[in-house]
C-alpha cells in the first residue's frame, strides 16, 4: 500500500522521542522587533449608533415573529381540544400579543355581531398581517427585515438573505393561510424561517457588539412575550377547576413557549400553575425563561463598555423574577405581579436605548475632544 | 435549422463574427449552448432570476417620488472578451485616469493646461462641476478621482471607445460582482473549460486604495458614506460596506468638531473617521458651502477635508473632468499630461456654445446623439435616428435656448451581444463598465466590467433606470483552457432549487 506508506513513516519519526520535532528545532521564525500590522485585528472597530439600534430591533422583531406564530399555531391546536361550552374564543390572542385596542377599532363593528368562525378569521387575519398592526406576524418580519437591511454591514450576508428569504415566502404564500390547514404550515415555516436566521447568526456571526445588541433584543422580547403569555393565559382564560382540562390547558402555555419538553425533563410534577409558573419565570436554563432571559442579557451588557445603568435595571428585573411567590400568585394577585416584571424589562429597554441608540446623550462627547 | 439562428446584422457582434460562426474564444460557449437547446437555458434563466431575487440584489427606480425595488436584471449569456483585448482595454484607462487626475489637479491649482491652450479658460471656470472651495487642496498623491467607472461601446468595426468618464460616484460595481457569483452557478461547467478572469479580487484593491489615502497613521476607520436608504444605490452602497467590514453611515450619524476632525456617533462616543468613500454629490456633501439646506451631508464636511484631516473619494470637484465638454479634450489632455498618444478612442463631440457646432448639430439632428453636458444616468439623452418630429423640435429649441448646455455625438452604431429573449438567442445592443481605481500606490482596473445590454430590439438604452438589463463579463485568458464539456448536464430539479437557495421555506 504504497498509499499509506508516507502517513506511517510520518507517524513513526514523530513517535520517537529522541529526534527532536520541526517545531523544537526549528520555530516559526519571528524576528524582533518585526511587528506585522496587518495581522493584529483592526483598532479601533466601530458600531454605529444607529446600526446597533438597527440589530437590536432585529433581534427582537425575529423574536416577536417566532412568538406569535408559535402562540397562534398552539391556540389552533388547543381549540379543537377544549370541551364544548368552555371554549375560550380567539379574543386571548389580542390581549397576548397586545393589540387587543387596534384590532377593537378596525373590527368594531364586525365582532358583535359576527359569529364565532368569523371572529377567527378576523383575529387570525389580523395577527398574522393585518395592516392595523404593527405587530402582526408579517409585520414583524418586514420589521425585521428592515432592519437587517439597515444592519447589513454588521451582520453576516446569509443572515440577511435568509430574512429576506423568509419575508418574501411569507408575503407570496399569504393565501394559503386563510384555511386552518394551510395556516398551521405557513406558521411553521414563519417558525422554522426565524430559527434558520438564529441559527446562521449563532453559526456564523462574530460575537462582537453587534452580536451584543442583536442577544439583548431577543432576550428582552422573549421575556416580555412570556410574561404576556401568562398573563393572558393564567389570568383571564380559565378559573383552575381541577379537572383534566388544567393540564391541557398549562401544556398549552407551556407548548406556546417551547417549553413543554424542557419543563418535563427539569421539573418533577405534571403542569399545573405552580409548577409552570415557576418553570417560566425562574428556572436559569430554558432560553424562553424569564430568568433566563435576563442572565442572557445580564451576560451580554458586561461586555459592553458604559453598561452600569442597563445592568442595575437587569439587576431590579432579575429581584422581582426571584421573588415571586408560586404557587401562591395563582390565586390572585399573577397579573399585578406581571405587570411588575414588564415594567422592570421596560425599564432595561430604555436604559439600553438612552445609553447606546440616542444621540443627545453626554457619553457622545468623549474627553478628547472635549476641551 | 440549428439552434440557435442569429444573425446580429450590420452591427458588430461581441460572440458571432461575420461569417455567421462564434468568435474562437466563444465556440465552446455557442456548442454549449445548442446542445441545451432553449427550454434548459429558459429554466436556468429562471433560476438566476430566483436567486437574484432570492439574495436580495435590487436596484430602484422612481416612479413620481416614490421609489421602487426592482430585482436586478441580468441575462445568463455572458459576454466575453479576451485577455489579450483586455489588457490593452485596461492600459487605456490606467492612461486615462491617471491624465484626467493630473488635469483635475492643474485646475485648482496653476491651471497650466489652461495658459498653455489646451482647454479653453471658460471650460473650467464655467462649468457647474468647478468647486472653488477645492481650489489649492493638496489631497494625498495628487489624486482626486480614485474610482472611475468607465463607460465604454464597440463600434461597428470592433473599435472601442470610452464614451463616458464616470468621475463623480459611479455605481455599479456591486452588480458586477453579484452577477459573477450567479453566473457561476448557472454555468458552472463552462468555468471549469474557460480561464475566466477573476472579479472579487476588486474589494480588496478597494479597501487598500482607501486606507491609503488616510491621513492618520495606525489603522484608518474608514466608513462608506450613503444619502440613505431611499436612494436608488443604496443596495451597492450596503453591499460595498459590507464586503469592505466598514461601517455605512449616513450624514447625521458624523460631525465635525473645532479640531476640523471628522467623528462618527458611535454606541462609545464619538470615533474619529480617517476615510469617507462616499456616495453623496458634491453639492450635498456639507451644506456649510454647498446646498445649504441639504439634510444629506455634514456641516464642515469640506472644512475637514481641506485641512487635511479626513480624506474623501473621490475628491470634491473632481466632477470637473467627467464634463461631456471637456470629454472632447481628454485626448489633448492626455498628450499634453502624459506625453503618450491615447490608448483608447474617444468619440467625436460638438460642443453646442460652438457656433458652427451648433449650426451643424441644428441641421442634423436627426443622425445625431444630443446629450446635456452635465447628467448621467442616460437622463435626457436624445437619440436622433430614433426620435418623433416633435422630439426633433423640442431638442432644437433646447439647444437654441441654452447652447452650453448641449453636446451632440455621431451615432455609434453600438455592438451587439447574444441575449436571452423570450427563450430566443437575439442580438441587443451592450455597452461596458470597468471600474478603474487610482491610489498613490498604484492602480486596479476590475476584470472585465459590468455589461450593460438593452432589452428592447433596436434599443441604444443600456442604463437600468431605463429598463436595461445586464450581463456578466468574462475575460478569458485563450491560452489556458481545460477540455470543453463533453455534454451538458441535464438540469435537474436538484441543480435549480440549489441555484436558487430558496431555503426551507419552499416544501
Amino acid at each position: 500500500m504504497t498509499e499509506s506508506a508516507p502517513t506511517n513513516h510520518r507517524t513513526d519519526r514523530a513517535d520517537r522521542a529522541d529526534l527532536p520535532t520541526r517545531t523544537e528545532r526549528n520555530p516559526v521564525p519571528t524576528p524582533a522587533g518585526d511587528h506585522d500590522p496587518s495581522l493584529e485585528p483592526k483598532e479601533p472597530t466601530m458600531l454605529l449608533a444607529r446600526m446597533a439600534e438597527a440589530v437590536y430591533w432585529a433581534g427582537r422583531y425575529l423574536e416577536r415573529a417566532e412568538g406569535t406564530a408559535r402562540i397562534v399555531q398552539v391556540h389552533t391546536d388547543t381549540h379543537v381540544d377544549m370541551p364544548v361550552g368552555e371554549d375560550v374564543g380567539w379574543e386571548p390572542l389580542l390581549a397576548i400579543v397586545g393589540v387587543d385596542s387596534e384590532f377593537a377599532e378596525r373590527y368594531s363593528a364586525a365582532v358583535e355581531v359576527d359569529d364565532e368562525g368569523a371572529a377567527e378569521h378576523d383575529v387570525i387575519e389580523f395577527l398574522l398581517h393585518g395592516e392595523e398592526n404593527p405587530s402582526s406576524i408579517l409585520g414583524s418580519i418586514a420589521s425585521a427585515r428592515k432592519n437587517l437591511r439597515t444592519a447589513r454591514p454588521v451582520v453576516p450576508r446569509e443572515a440577511w438573505e435568509a430574512c429576506n428569504n423568509l419575508w418574501l415566502a411569507s408575503s407570496d404564500n399569504l393565501a394559503e393561510a386563510a384555511t386552518r390547514e394551510g395556516r398551521v404550515l405557513w406558521l411553521r415555516r414563519v417558525i422554522a424561517g426565524c430559527q434558520r436566521i438564529n441559527g446562521i447568526l449563532l453559526g456564523t456571526m462574530s460575537r462582537d457588539e453587534a452580536m451584543s445588541f442583536l442577544t439583548i433584543g431577543q432576550n428582552l422580547e422573549r421575556a416580555d412575550l412570556t410574561t404576556r403569555v401568562l398573563d393572558v393565559r393564567a389570568e383571564n382564560l380559565r378559573p383552575n377547576q381541577g379537572d383534566s382540562y388544567d393540564e391541557v390547558h398549562w401544556m398549552a402555555v407551556l407548548r406556546s413557549l417551547a417549553a413543554y419538553q424542557p419543563f418535563r425533563r427539569a421539573m418533577p410534577a405534571r403542569p399545573q400553575g405552580g409548577s409552570t409558573l415557576r418553570f417560566l419565570l425562574q428556572d436559569d436554563r430554558f432560553p424562553r425563561a424569564v430568568n433566563a432571559c435576563l442572565t442572557e442579557s445580564r451576560s451580554q451588557l458586561k461586555g459592553l463598555a458604559r453598561s452600569e445603568d442597563a445592568l442595575d435595571a437587569c439587576a431590579i428585573a432579575s429581584l422581582i423574577v426571584a421573588s415571586a411567590a408560586v404557587p401562591h400568585l395563582t390565586l390572585g394577585g399573577l397579573s399585578e405581579f406581571l405587570d411588575e416584571v414588564q415594567v422592570a424589562l421596560d425599564d432595561i429597554h430604555r436604559m439600553v436605548d438612552e445609553t447606546y441608540f440616542r444621540p443627545t446623550f453626554v457619553g457622545w462627547q468623549p474627553e478628547s475632544v472635549a476641551s | 435549422m440549428a439552434w440557435p439562428s442569429y444573425d446580429p446584422g450590420q452591427f458588430y457582434d461581441e460572440m458571432v463574427a461575420v461569417s455567421g460562426r462564434p468568435r474562437s474564444e466563444a465556440e465552446a460557449l455557442w456548442r454549449h449552448f445548442s446542445e441545451l437547446g432553449p427550454e434548459a437555458l429558459a429554466e436556468r434563466q429562471d433560476a438566476a432570476d430566483r436567486e437574484m431575487r432570492a439574495i436580495g440584489v435590487t436596484f430602484t427606480v422612481y416612479e413620481g417620488s416614490t421609489g421602487v425595488d426592482r430585482p436586478w436584471p441580468f441575462d445568463i449569456i455572458p459576454r466575453m472578451m479576451t485577455s489579450d483585448e483586455w489588457h490593452t482595454v485596461e492600459s487605456g484607462l490606467v492612461q486615462r485616469l491617471n491624465a484626467l487626475n493630473l488635469f483635475i489637479d492643474d485646475v485648482y491649482h496653476d491651471q497650466r493646461s489652461v495658459s498653455a491652450g489646451i482647454v479653453p479658460s471658460e471650460l473650467v471656470s464655467g462649468s457647474p462641476n468647478f468647486r472653488r472651495e477645492c481650489v489649492g487642496v493638496d489631497p494625498p498623491g495628487g489624486i482626486w478621482a480614485h474610482i472611475c467607472g468607465s463607460d465604454l461601446i464597440r463600434d461597428a468595426d470592433g473599435t472601442v471607445y470610452v464614451l463616458e468618464d464616470n468621475l463623480r460616484v459611479p455605481s455599479g460595481v456591486s452588480y458586477l460582482l453579484e452577477n459573477r457569483m450567479v453566473a457561476k452557478h448557472v454555468f458552472p461547467e463552462m468555468f471549469r473549460h474557460y480561464s475566466i478572469e477573476p472579479v472579487d479580487p476588486y474589494i480588496g484593491r478597494l479597501a487598500n486604495m482607501l486606507a491609503s489615502v488616510s491621513p492618520s497613521t495606525g489603522d484608518p476607520t474608514i466608513v462608506v458614506l450613503t444619502p440613505g436608504i431611499y436612494n436608488s444605490a443604496y443596495f451597492e452602497h450596503a453591499f460595498l460596506a459590507q464586503q469592505l467590514g466598514v461601517e455605512l453611515v449616513e450624514g447625521s450619524d458624523l460631525v465635525v468638531l473645532d479640531d476640523d476632525c471628522v467623528y462618527a456617533r458611535t454606541i462609545d462616543g464619538l470615533q474619529r473617521v480617517d476615510v469617507i468613500y462616499r456616495r453623496i454629490d458634491d453639492l450635498y456633501l456639507d451644506p456649510e458651502v454647498f446646498v445649504p439646506d441639504s439634510m444629506l451631508g455634514v456641516p464642515g464636511l469640506v472644512r475637514a477635508w481641506r485641512s487635511g484631516r479626513v480624506a474623501l473619494v473621490n475628491a470634491p470637484g473632481a466632477g470637473i473632468a467627467d464634463d461631456k465638454k471637456v470629454y472632447s479634450y481628454v485626448p489633448d489632455i492626455i498628450r499634453y499630461f502624459l506625453d503618450e498618444e491615447p490608448i483608447l478612442a474617444t468619440v467625436p463631440t460638438l460642443r453646442c456654445s460652438d457656433d458652427d457646432s451648433r449650426h451643424y448639430v441644428l441641421s442634423n439632428l436627426e443622425r445625431l446623439v444630443v446629450k446635456p453636458a452635465n447628467e448621467s444616468g442616460g437622463y435626457g439623452v436624445l437619440v436622433g435616428t430614433q426620435a418623433s418630429a416633435d422630439e426633433l423640435e423640442q431638442a432644437a429649441k433646447q439647444i437654441e435656448g441654452e447652447p452650453k448646455k448641449w453636446v451632440a455625438q455621431p451615432i455609434i452604431p453600438l455592438s451587439t451581444a447574444p441575449t436571452l429573449c423570450d427563450g430566443e438567442i437575439a442580438p441587443r445592443h451592450v455597452d461596458l463598465r470597468p471600474f478603474t481605481l487610482l491610489g498613490p500606490d498604484g492602480a486596479y482596473v476590475t476584470r472585465g466590467g459590468l455589461t450593460r445590454v438593452a432589452r428592447v430590439a433596436g434599443s441604444l438604452v443600456v442604463n437600468s433606470s431605463q429598463g436595461g438589463g445586464s450581463k456578466d463579463t468574462w475575460v478569458v485568458d485563450t491560452r489556458r483552457a481545460n477540455p470543453p464539456p463533453a455534454s451538458p448536464e441535464p438540469p435537474t430539479e436538484a441543480n435549480a432549487v440549489n441555484a436558487a437557495d430558496t431555503g426551507p421555506l419552499d416544501p
